[in-house]
């Protein structure tokens, strides 16, 4: 019915689902979507390290490396998950699919959670790399924070404007990324690799149990990044393919070089100094640490450099990876659609990364006075993600249960059979170890259980409010008779 | 010579000659053109986000093209493609359809004073799979448009 027609009392209307008129045109190859992965992935060891060394101590390699494990199961199941239904979701994309509406939104509500934490504590560590070339920035919360929110908030406005940014420079900063890395690695193996030294740093600051899970727990922040590939699928070129391969390297690559900086770290300086001296800032330490004058003089302007540009492209990806999921969920009708409003003029989703750029500011603000938001980010960082996680880890269990055919690309070998149902071995292990990581650290640390529960039955009860005010046919409905 | 003619359009004053030109040598070698209106989508979207404002503006533009192609009495396709940027999105429908000839209007531009062909332009002229012709529009033409 045309718009200009008056609707009378009675009148029956009718909206028809619009036909699509358009194609996507996907051009991004393997290279671009790892660079992108590795961008997110990569930069967490910026960070990551100092985390699990306040609690792990001496067994921060061992808790990475057995973290590691877990994100190789991960990967696998977000690969076969991409390969099957490549679209901008990621592990939402997979619940919906898998279990429906409510599990899309509350894996995509989590997914949200992790990518706002992403933005804040990538933009948090920046400025203590930045302290290279002006000490406040390392060593007072007041300035650093301001710095943090500042960045926070320059990115919100690019991102409103929409900046260009094309995916030849997230190619590029990965490229530098690994590298530089790669370089650490070779350098440090060289100079400051001593097999007895490290032997003995594990073992007399060995945790007790208890810290060794939290710390394994902690771990898991590492490789919180495995989504923004996955995002990627839908603008890949043969994404089936694309992707997985893109996350076998992936895997590869991670497992290599943080095996290396950890081990690394720990030959340079105690586990003590590695916690609290350089928490926020591990890899700058190690540089600090290096033996040869040349280089150390090198390297360490150069790591401040890096490890600036390669944090803020990770807050930038964080912001862009929460608007395209608020959007995406949006477009599925599982979140308010004022959170998929297109500015008019800059064709930007503005509400979405004006509401969780200042969310990411608030987790700022503790910052100012307290010296363990740190932490609490990282684990309310981890809590977020793996939450997601279980939903990916549940999703390609039930897809295998509810539609055996459907097409896999890729498919996950070393299966159990239960009812001519094939169900992965990794997905059940993936599952599990997940849940369990899950539920200790939301026992064990309060701030982050009751912000993260907090964030989760804030979103429930939006989507529960959102889903009820739709209660109405969609697409046929009557106009209410008027009767005096 | 030029079978298949590639022709992406952008709303510009210079789309109406280039659709004629096309359409003039497809029919000498009863080829086909197709036009192609690429909207261009913010990275903190989702590829697949419906911008209506943006498709309504390239359908316009679509429809424009079918006119003129009807008065040249040709064959032609229209398409609107969603896409990060415009020069890899041209430069990859020509190798999908392995067309024989690009053809792209432009209008005088000037940046900072000077002539300027954009970031479009010269990534097609660098990338492209087939030939490219450039048709810029007399300059007096765009003029009296401004």
């Amino acid at each position: 019915m045309p718009d200009s027609l008056p609707l009378r009392p009675g009148d029956k209307v009718f909206r028809p689902r619009r036909i699509k008129r358009f194609r996507l045109r996907r051009v991004l190859g393997i290279p671009a979507v790892f660079s992108a992965g590795y961008g997110n992935v990569g930069s967490s060891i910026y960070y990551a390290l100092g985390i699990v060394a306040v609690v792990a101590m001496g067994a921060t390699p061992v808790a990475l490396g057995i973290a590691g494990i877990l994100f190789i199961f991960t990967a696998l199941t977000y690969a076969e998950g991409t390969a099957a239904i490549p679209e901008a979701g990621g592990s939402a994309s997979f619940a919906r699919n898998a279990f429906g509406d409510s599990a899309g939104f509350l894996a995509g509500w989590a997914l949200m959670l992790s990518y706002i934490v992403t933005i804040s504590i990538s933009a948090y560590t920046i400025p203590p790399y930045l302290g290279y070339f002006w000490e406040p920035f390392k060593t007072s919360p007041i300035i650093g924070t301001f710095a943090s929110i500042g960045i926070v908030l320059f990115l919100m406005a690019i991102n409103v404007i929409g900046i260009r940014e094309t995916s030849l420079i997230n190619v590029t900063a990965a490229l530098v990324d690994i590298l530089t890395q790669v370089s650490l690695v070779v350098i440090g193996f060289i100079t400051l690799f001593n097999p007895t030294i490290l032997f003995h740093r594990i073992l007399d600051t060995w945790p007790s149990p208890e810290n060794l899970v939290t710390g394994i727990a902690l771990a898991t922040i590492a490789y919180t990044g495995i989504e923004t590939m996955s995002q990627m699928a839908e603008e890949t070129k043969k994404p089936e393919k694309s992707v997985p391969r893109a996350l076998l390297m992936m895997i590869v690559a991670v497992l290599v070089i943080f095996a290396g900086i950890s081990l690394i770290s720990l030959s340079a300086m105690p586990p003590q100094e590695l916690a609290t001296v350089w928490g926020r800032d591990p890899v700058a330490g190690i540089a600090f640490y290096l033996p040869v004058e040349i280089i150390r003089t090198i390297l360490k302007p150069l790591i401040a450099v890096l490890a600036g540009t390669i944090l803020f492209i990770a807050t930038n990806a964080g912001l862009i990876g929460i608007s395209r999921l608020a959007f995406s969920q949006g477009t599925h009708n599982l979140v308010p659609p004022a959170l998929s409003r297109i500015h008019s003029r800059f064709k930007t989703p503005y509400i979405s990364i004006i509401i969780f750029s200042l969310i990411a500011v608030a987790l700022l603000i503790p910052g100012f006075s307290s010296t363990d938001v740190f932490s609490h980010m990282g684990v309310l960082y981890a809590i977020g993600s793996l939450l997601a996680f279980m939903f990916s880890h549940a999703s390609i269990i039930m897809l295998r249960i509810k539609k055996p055919d459907m097409p896999r690309p890729f498919k996950l070998g070393w299966n159990i059979h239960i009812k001519k149902r094939e169900i992965p071995v990794t997905a059940i292990i993936g599952l599990f170890s997940c849940m369990g990581i899950w539920l200790l650290l939301l026992f064990t640390e309060p701030y982050s259980r009751w912000a993260g529960l907090g964030w989760m039955v804030g979103g429930i009860i939006i989507y529960l409010l959102y889903r009820w005010s739709r209660r109405r046919p969609r697409d046929e409905w009557q106009i209410k008779l008027n009767r005096k | 010579m030029f079978k298949d003619i590639l022709v992406p359009v952008a709303g510009t004053g210079a789309d109406d000659e280039t659709i004629r030109l096309a359409c003039r040598l497809a029919k000498r070698d009863k080829g086909k053109v197709w036009a192609v209106s690429v909207v261009t989508i913010k990275r903190a979207l989702p590829l697949d986000a419906e911008i209506q404002s943006e498709i309504k503006k390239a359908e316009e533009i679509l429809d424009k093209v079918e006119t003129i192609a009807e008065e040249e009495g040709a064959e032609v396709e229209t398409d609107v493609l969603q896409a990060r940027e415009v020069g890899p999105a041209v430069v990859d429908e020509a190798v999908e359809r392995g067309v024989s000839l690009i053809l792209m209007g432009i209008s005088y531009k000037q940046r900072f004073g000077q002539f300027s062909l954009g970031n479009v332009v010269p990534y097609v002229l660098k990338n492209s799979p087939c030939p490219v012709i450039l048709y810029q529009q007399s300059s007096m033409k765009t003029e009296s448009l401004i």
